[in-house]
């Protein structure tokens, strides 16, 4: 390995608070144009009102940026942070990170949570969350290390280009005498070269003696760090206690902490088995009930998943304890060891791989038409690597894929490559143009949004067409579920606030399998209380799997088993026993709600966030073509007969694609009233002032930005 | 005989995902079990025969994403 060269620019030593009921009570903040070092108090009201996490990354960002800035704008932010609970260990999922910026994809705020031991470690270093700003000309890594009480700026010389070395490398030099302690954050060349770069975040995995890593992959955080000339930010830390947040109540954190971790290890290898497969349980499951992405969203079913499921992941996964975040119990961070790469700068060379994950084997998998369990893994390990978000890449690729299939572009439009749905080569090869930033590779780099516009008016493509299978929303690729069949799923990414990504409301089952929801009213409930909690973990620095993927054994006998309410009154005893904050499970709902209109309002202060950006394309919606329509006739013509009440004898399955088309997409507008009306928000889909004052964020710029947009009492 | 979530049962020749749900209250929350290792799902519940000796886990499977 070649040296590199770590040059001191800025210092800065500080006095390091003691944390105080999961609080550190200032955030870091670094500006990289003039290398200025400064720390900014906490106060109550923050507290009370964002309470930490993806809040306070949203206040300091909102802070930080105009209507008018762009992602490439130096007083762009990348926030992060932890939580009030983040980094208390043996509390299953206590160890998340949210990272927040304006997004090269979207053009307005992005969160996505990450794995790895950094923000636990920011906060026992002194600081609730980091905020970057600036640009420079030369690479920088920012160094925090908490034992030491020092900020520093180095300039970086020779580092190794992509995450996969970088983050060994600094997690060596950093940690010598005690790697454990070190968390990495760091992207690579495929971060520079398109708009979905992600963030890799490590921990340090003291069995396999290696610095493993979590992705923050969603909308393009790594592009903005690689923008801004950031090579990576190094935290430093000591050991972890159960004391370490200084909880207000530590018995009662101890007894639900001790009865939650029990229970898991108890019930976990009788449920999902996550502790040994990980979540490559939903690739069978998803298959079974047609929800499986394959060949860009077109199908939910493919005959060959087996080949790319559970039972065969469970075979090639390395064997271990593999949590990513100190003593939980779900442990489902699990990876490959000494896999060889057949392509690209690792070609011929064992590496260990973190994953692949169910979105993973459905992006880069099934929907491309790749059944090949390795193929899936190389695509894994170089999109990690290179700084790319599998997600995106899998959607977008799936795209073009479709394109190429359906002749709307061809081989002089991608260079000569040969697009057919599971042609694997062709999909490595394109995962490391995107990288280079070369060939056919840059358009996919842009992302279906741009690409849609792209083909319609350089390669002459039909743009209704286009809009119509180009699976993104607001700017944002899909994730990896159908939602053709469940009109609560299609308001859980449609009105997502960042763009159709299922962190938010993942309701396909409760609403398709189950049928918990049958009417509008039930379904906008459903669209109300759960982005809300969902919201609430990520306030908290939580990871929300073992909330509702292991659940009691007694949980169906309760008379709201989606809920499942024994985790989420441990959840309220949880927050209450860190913050001394005394809440009853309803209120973490009241709590995140203040967070969630906030960031709406964020949209709506960056340009969007009214209901006419609220909108999918049709293949979330319905079948496009005759082809889906006829591969579920039965199923189509039932409905349109029975449910609708339309007279199909004697129609075309071109009349047949048509008529349901109009009343699905009717469907959904209505989805959208009801769900607006629950949510305290006008039918253009923007909060009331009744709502924000009720939820105390009617700040003057807040009412302003409302005004604006002819919001007023 | 076969183990249900840990509880020896009786097993009959042909039995069916169906036929052993019809013994449990609250099936209709059930829409995937495991047996012997292998998912079973809903739409398979009417011709998955069990085996004897079976192994059977119900998956209350009302998270994902």
């Amino acid at each position: 390995m070649k040296t590199f060269k770590l040059k001191d620019i800025k210092s800065l030593t500080y006095q390091r608070p003691e944390i105080e009921k999961g609080y550190a009570n200032q955030t870091l903040c670094v500006d990289i144009s003039d290398a200025d070092i400064s720390i900014k108090p906490v106060s109550a009201e923050m507290k009370q009102t964002f309470v930490g996490g993806k809040g306070f990354d949203l206040w300091l960002l909102w802070h930080a940026v105009s209507g008018k800035t762009q992602w490439t704008d130096p007083e762009n932010a990348i926030c992060m942070a932890s939580g009030p609970m983040g980094g208390t260990p043996s509390y299953p999922g206590s160890g998340k990170s949210i990272v927040t910026s304006l997004s090269p994809l979207t053009g307005s705020v992005i969160d996505s949570n990450v794995g790895g031991y950094f923000g636990p470690y920011l906060k026992f270093s002194g600081f609730d969350a980091l905020e970057i700003k600036g640009r420079t000309s030369r690479e920088v890594v920012i160094y925090i290390d908490g034992i030491g009480k020092t900020v520093t700026i180095f300039e970086a010389e020779g580092l190794p280009e992509d995450a996969y070395e970088t983050s060994s490398v600094l997690t060596r030099h950093f940690g010598n005498e005690k790697p454990r302690g070190i968390s990495v954050v760091s992207t690579g060349p495929g971060a520079k070269h398109t708009l979905m770069g992600c963030l890799n975040v490590t921990w340090y995995d003291s069995k396999r003696k290696r610095a493993r890593y979590k992705q923050a992959g969603r909308g393009g955080l790594g592009t903005v760090f690689a923008h801004k000339g950031i090579k990576a930010v190094v935290v430093r830390w000591d050991t972890v206690t159960m004391g370490a947040n200084n909880p207000a109540d530590m018995e009662t954190m101890k007894t639900v902490a001790k009865s939650y971790s029990r229970e898991i290890v108890e019930l976990d290898p009788k449920q999902n088995e996550m502790a040994k497969i990980g979540t490559t349980h939903l690739v069978p499951i998803m298959n079974d009930f047609d929800l499986l992405p394959t060949h860009n969203f077109k199908f939910g079913q493919h005959k060959m998943a087996g080949l790319i499921g559970k039972d065969v992941y469970k075979d090639i996964f390395d064997p271990g304890f593999d949590g990513c975040w100190i003593g939980c119990t779900v442990a489902c961070s699990h990876g490959v060891k000494d896999f060889v790469p057949l392509t690209g700068p690792y070609k011929g060379i064992k590496v260990f791989v973190d994953g692949p994950e169910y979105e993973t084997i459905a992006g880069c998998g099934s929907n491309l038409g790749i059944f090949d369990p390795f193929t899936i893994i190389e695509i894994n390990f170089y999109c990690d690597a290179y700084g790319l978000d599998t997600i995106s890449v899998g959607t977008t690729m799936a795209f073009a894929m479709e394109c190429f299939e359906m002749g709307l572009i061809n081989e002089s439009h991608t260079g000569g490559l040969n697009l057919h749905f599971g042609n694997r080569d062709a999909a490595l090869e394109l995962v490391h143009q995107m990288a280079r930033g070369e060939g056919f590779g840059t358009v996919l780099g842009q992302g279906v949004l741009r690409m849609k516009k792209l083909f319609a008016s350089e390669f002459g493509a039909d743009a209704q067409i286009l809009q119509d299978i180009g699976m993104e929303s607001k700017g944002l690729e899909f994730s990896e579920y159908m939602t053709k069949e469940s009109l609560a799923q299609q308001g859980g990414y449609g009105m997502a606030l960042k763009g159709p990504q299922h962190d938010e409301a993942w309701l396909i089952f409760l609403d398709m399998v189950h049928n918990y929801m049958p009417t509008f009213e039930q379904k906008a409930e459903a669209l109300h209380w759960f982005p809300m909690f969902r919201t609430w973990f990520g306030l908290c620095g939580l990871c929300k799997l073992p909330w509702n993927d292991i659940v009691p054994e007694d949980n169906k006998d309760t008379d709201e088993p989606a809920k499942v309410i024994k985790h989420m009154t441990w959840y309220a005893q949880y927050f209450g026993a860190v913050t001394g904050r005394k809440v009853v499970p309803e209120d973490l709902i009241t709590i995140s709600e203040a967070v969630y209109n906030f960031q709406r309002i964020f949209n709506l202060k960056m340009g969007f966030g009214t209901r006419a950006q609220d909108i999918l394309p049709y293949r979330a919606v319905g079948p496009v073509t005759e082809e889906e329509y006829e591969s579920r006739q039965e199923r189509y013509d039932g409905q349109l007969l029975e449910k609708h009440g339309v007279q199909i004898e004697g129609k075309s399955t071109a009349e047949k694609v048509t008529a349901l088309r109009k009343l699905r997409e009717k469907q959904y507008e209505q989805l959208k009233d009801a769900v607006y009306e629950r949510r305290g928000w006008t039918q253009n889909g923007i909060p009331t002032i009744e709502t924000v004052k009720r939820l105390g964020i009617d700040f003057p710029d807040v009412l302003e930005i409302l005004k604006e947009n002819g919001v007023t009492m | 005989m076969i183990t249900l979530d840990g509880e020896k049962m009786l097993w009959q020749n042909g039995m069916t995902v169906s036929h052993l749900l019809q013994e449990i209250a609250d099936a209709h929350q059930y829409a995937v079990i495991r047996v012997n290792g292998k998912y079973v799902s809903r739409p398979s519940f009417d011709t998955y025969v069990i085996p004897d000796d079976a192994e059977i886990y119900l998956i209350p499977m009302i998270a994902g994403g």
